[in-house]
């Protein structure tokens, strides 16, 4: 037991960047009925913005360059973390306008368009960024690694869960205890309500689809250190936020943060045994259990499924 | 013995009952009525006869058989048809294939791969004799999006009476009807009620009265009074609706 | 409107002018497709892929279910055929029989998954399949051979008893793809307006109305499954034939969701043809656009997020709203016709 104990740790720590991955995800999910299989282009796009802010980019060589590069990392990664996620969000608004020639009409179209834009994000971050791995620089006070009761963990990864967990929260409060958060989960099924409320209806999906996106992009900023940065690091996050959703049940918040962290414990666990297996356990997982619960975990009827 | 009979049927969803304990039953060869006001599990009760919800106590007997608790296809294949209050069909195909497609005779070729559909004259025939009781004749080509309200309706009728029933449920046949496509309805379900046995929701009063041998009023998820036109005229209940769908 | 349930006024017939013209065209493309400017191998990659389109779109287009993991069953066939070469023997039919085989069984073992799911968790269902077997082909290397896959595929002969041909040119190879290519296309046209076709179409048009009428639907879902993944090995035994080596990428959701794209572009929401102009498309603008700039997957991209926007009936309902306009649809009984 206290020779898997680590392991379980290790399953919590990568259950919880698992459920920040699938937090935008779920909540596009949740209120508009959109699958946005363009989250993990989105979550890479977030990381390269803030590689690029950290790197200076194309301005490295002017003089403002020169300047901001000699600044010590903690303030540029800093501004990175918060303008990264802005501009995924950014960029997943411009998404949200296109989508809106698919309301409507059955939902394999919103999942067809927002592959099409995950290839073409890709590929303009090859066009952008070059094909080769890259790497985000971290601040020295979250790098390296820490003794815990004779155990020794990355720093960062304890970083990484506690920001994601802080995260998470953040949304939970967004969602239910601001009116904000009341107006957005009416808007998806009771669109008359948020027009009695005075509230338009287009805005609101606009601002929803900024915000899933901007958490994918914040997802990114924080993962990447752990999982490298890559043009196709999409497919690889998009599809464990899939298997998150299917697992929780669609629409259900507290559904894919606990499938998110099942996902996590498995893989850690199956890690323990067998490493090459171990993202093979989610699937099983997934097939396990949509096999017998049609809605996964937690599910509530939805659009979706027609 | 009645041809279909439900005993005790109780429903519910979670926590809500809809049906308290429904008996009903329907003898052979007659037109059977079903009233009540909105919500009172008219549409629940149809569900749970035919097999789209499954009860959760009582039993349904069909023709000598159990039929609780199977699954549509199995109740739809042993005679019992059914149409639906929100229109239900086949919108991509033009209307003699939603015919065709409910013929007991195509079923039976439901693993022909290779063989084509369209200049079957065994299925055309039998589809033209279906569309000319429910007077589609002449449309049988149009696509069905294309119909008129009461065409649809019509076409939903036929639909359910092309599986070559013994017993027929309609789910609000009136339901959006105008005066003269109701008063076809009337002639169409007299011309079929000596082939077939009939049950239908209704809120329609006159509509029901003037067809129906019984009648069934559920209301709170019970059958709060039963018997033929006759009888029922002097029920409290359906006098006070019968006066408000007059007035 | 089009739809793919229109009835063709020749759905009766085994062989109709566009099949025939598709035969001609297919049958004369090793004379003409060199002085075109490409090269005969793009021949073979077309027709194959037409193959894995036109089963595909069983599922996708005529039952409306959208599989986003078909990539595996093509790549289960390729595995199947190579390792029917290098370790059973050097056969084509032999090959070609344990890739139809091995791709439909792998296909009726998640068809009883899924045929009972619905719209977003049977897409899910399907992806979460599709990742299995890739991650499978990749991890078993003492099988698969791992992330380079199985290498030097042998290229049988064509035996057909009284004699037999060399199969090694790209030529032969295309003609013997181009033979099968144009008997699938028949039986598929068929199918497609035979009761079972009809019926898969009634369940995509209303499946609840298809179970109230007496029909077993996940009955249906179970059988096109199987029959799309068998499809969809043959492809993929013919692929491995063709590359001489079967490896990982074609199970990757990559190439599972190029299918969807070519399927939905050429227009096989509404049209038997939309698969094959899909296909055709693809590797045109792959090799075309493909030779002009490096980032052609962006154009294509672009293409087909502005299709899914503005014309999800594809290129083929874009061209029967062309041509609408000369020829009035005019309805006369099919019966009379004979």
């Amino acid at each position: 037991m206290t020779l898997l104990l680590p392991h379980i740790f290790n399953g919590l720590t990568l259950g919880l960047l698992f459920a920040l991955i699938a937090l935008g995800f779920t909540l596009i999910v949740g209120v508009m009925e959109v699958i946005n299989l363009a989250h993990g282009s989105l979550f890479g796009l977030g990381a390269y913005f803030a590689l690029t802010i950290i790197g200076a980019g194309w301005l490295s060589d002017t003089t403002f360059g020169v300047w901001w590069l000699s600044l010590p990392i903690a303030p540029r990664y800093i501004l990175a973390l918060i303008l990264g996620p802005i501009f995924a969000g950014l960029a997943g608004m411009v998404l949200e306008l296109a989508l809106r020639r698919t309301y409507g009409k059955v939902p394999l179209y919103g999942l067809l368009l927002t592959f099409g834009a995950a290839l073409v994000i890709e590929e303009l971050i090859r066009l952008g960024w070059g094909t080769g791995e890259q790497f985000l620089q971290l601040p020295q006070s979250i790098n390296g690694a820490v003794l815990i009761g004779g155990l020794i963990f990355s720093k960062y990864k304890l970083f990484a869960a506690g920001f994601s967990m802080l995260a998470i929260a953040a949304v939970w409060v967004f969602l239910e205890k601001t009116p904000y958060g009341a107006i957005i989960k009416a808007g998806a099924h009771d669109s008359e309500m948020v027009r009695a409320l005075g509230f338009d209806l287009a805005r609101l999906r606009l601002l929803v689809f900024g915000l899933g996106a901007g958490l994918a992009g914040l997802a990114g900023v924080i993962m990447v250190p752990i999982w490298g940065l890559r043009p196709h690091v999409g497919v690889d996050v998009v599809i464990p936020a899939f298997l998150i959703i299917a697992l929780g049940g669609v629409g259900s918040f507290w559904g894919s943060v606990t499938a998110a962290i099942l996902v996590g414990l498995s893989v850690g666990i199956t890690g323990a045994y067998a490493p090459a297996w171990s993202m093979m356990s989610m699937y099983i997982l997934l097939i396990l259990v949509v096999g017998f619960r049609t809605r996964g975990l937690f599910g509530k009827k939805s659009a979706l499924e027609n | 013995m009645a041809l279909f009979e439900a005993r005790n049927i109780h429903k519910r969803f979670g926590s809500s009952v809809v049906l308290e304990d429904i008996s009903l039953s329907f003898e052979e060869g007659q037109v059977n009525g079903i009233m009540g006001p909105n919500g009172a599990g008219k549409t629940t009760c149809f569900h749970c006869l035919t097999g789209h919800y499954k009860p959760s106590r009582g039993s349904i007997v069909f023709d000598g058989t159990d039929i609780t608790g199977k699954p549509p296809q199995r109740i739809a294949r042993m005679g019992v048809s059914r149409s639906f209050q929100m229109m239900n069909l086949f919108d991509d195909a033009c209307v003699i294939e939603n015919i065709i497609l409910a013929l007991p005779e195509f079923r039976r070729r439901y693993a022909q791969v290779t063989s084509s559909v369209f200049n079957d004259k065994v299925l055309l025939t039998q589809a033209y004799e279906v569309l000319d009781q429910v007077g589609l004749l002449g449309q049988e080509w149009q696509p069905s999006l294309s119909l008129s309200y009461g065409n649809r309706r019509a076409l939903e009728i036929g639909v359910a009476l092309a599986a070559n029933p013994r017993i027929v449920f309609l789910d609000e046949p009136t339901s959006g009807l105008g005066v003269e496509a109701t008063r076809q309805l009337v002639k169409l379900i007299q011309k079929l009620r000596d082939r077939y046995t009939i049950v239908m929701i209704e809120h329609d009063m006159r509509f029901l009265f003037e067809l129906a041998d019984q009648i069934s009023v559920i209301h709170w998820g019970q059958v709060i009074a039963q018997g033929t036109p006759d009888e029922l005229q002097s029920n409290k209940w359906v006098q006070r609706s019968a006066l408000g769908a007059v007035a | 409107m089009v739809t793919l349930s229109d009835i063709s006024r020749r759905s009766g017939q085994w062989i109709t002018p566009q099949i025939a013209v598709f035969a001609l065209v297919l049958l004369s493309l090793p004379f003409w497709i060199g002085p075109i400017g490409l090269y005969q191998y793009i021949g073979v990659e077309i027709a194959i892929w037409i193959i894995f389109a036109l089963g595909f779109n069983l599922l996708f287009g005529y039952t409306g279910l959208h599989s986003f993991g078909h990539g595996a069953y093509l790549g289960v066939g390729a595995y199947a055929f190579g390792l029917f070469q290098l370790h059973v023997g050097v056969s084509l039919f032999g090959g070609l029989l344990a890739a139809i085989l091995a791709a439909g069984v792998a296909g009726a073992v998640v068809a009883s998954f899924v045929s009972h799911r619905r719209g977003i968790y049977f897409a899910l269902m399907t992806i979460a399949f599709g990742q299995l077997f890739w991650f499978g082909a990749v991890k078993m290397h003492w099988i698969t051979g791992g992330e380079d896959g199985l290498l030097n595929i042998p290229r049988p002969d064509l035996n057909l008893g009284v004699t037999s041909f060399d199969l090694s040119g790209n030529t032969a190879l295309y003609y013997l793809i181009a033979t099968l290519v144009i008997v699938i296309t028949i039986l598929t046209w068929r199918a497609v307006n035979s009761p079972f076709g009809r019926i898969l179409q009634a369940i995509r048009q209303n499946e609840v109305r298809a179970s109230f009428i007496g029909y077993e639907v996940w009955w249906f879902k179970w059988v096109v499954f199987t029959l799309s993944a068998m499809f969809a090995g043959l492809a993929g035994g013919l692929f491995s034939m063709a590359q001489e080596s079967a490896y990982p990428d074609v199970m990757s959701l990559h190439q599972s969701g190029l299918i969807v794209m070519m399927v939905l572009v050429g227009g096989g929401l509404v049209n038997f043809w939309g698969p094959i102009l899909g296909v055709v498309l693809y590797f045109i603008a792959r090799d075309v656009l493909g030779a002009i700039t490096e980032t052609w997957l962006l154009w294509y991209g672009l293409m087909f997020v502005a299709m899914v926007m503005f014309k999800p009936e594809g290129l083929a309902g874009f061209l029967a709203e062309l041509k609408r306009p000369s020829e009035p649809e005019t309805w006369t009984k099919p019966a009379e016709e004979q």
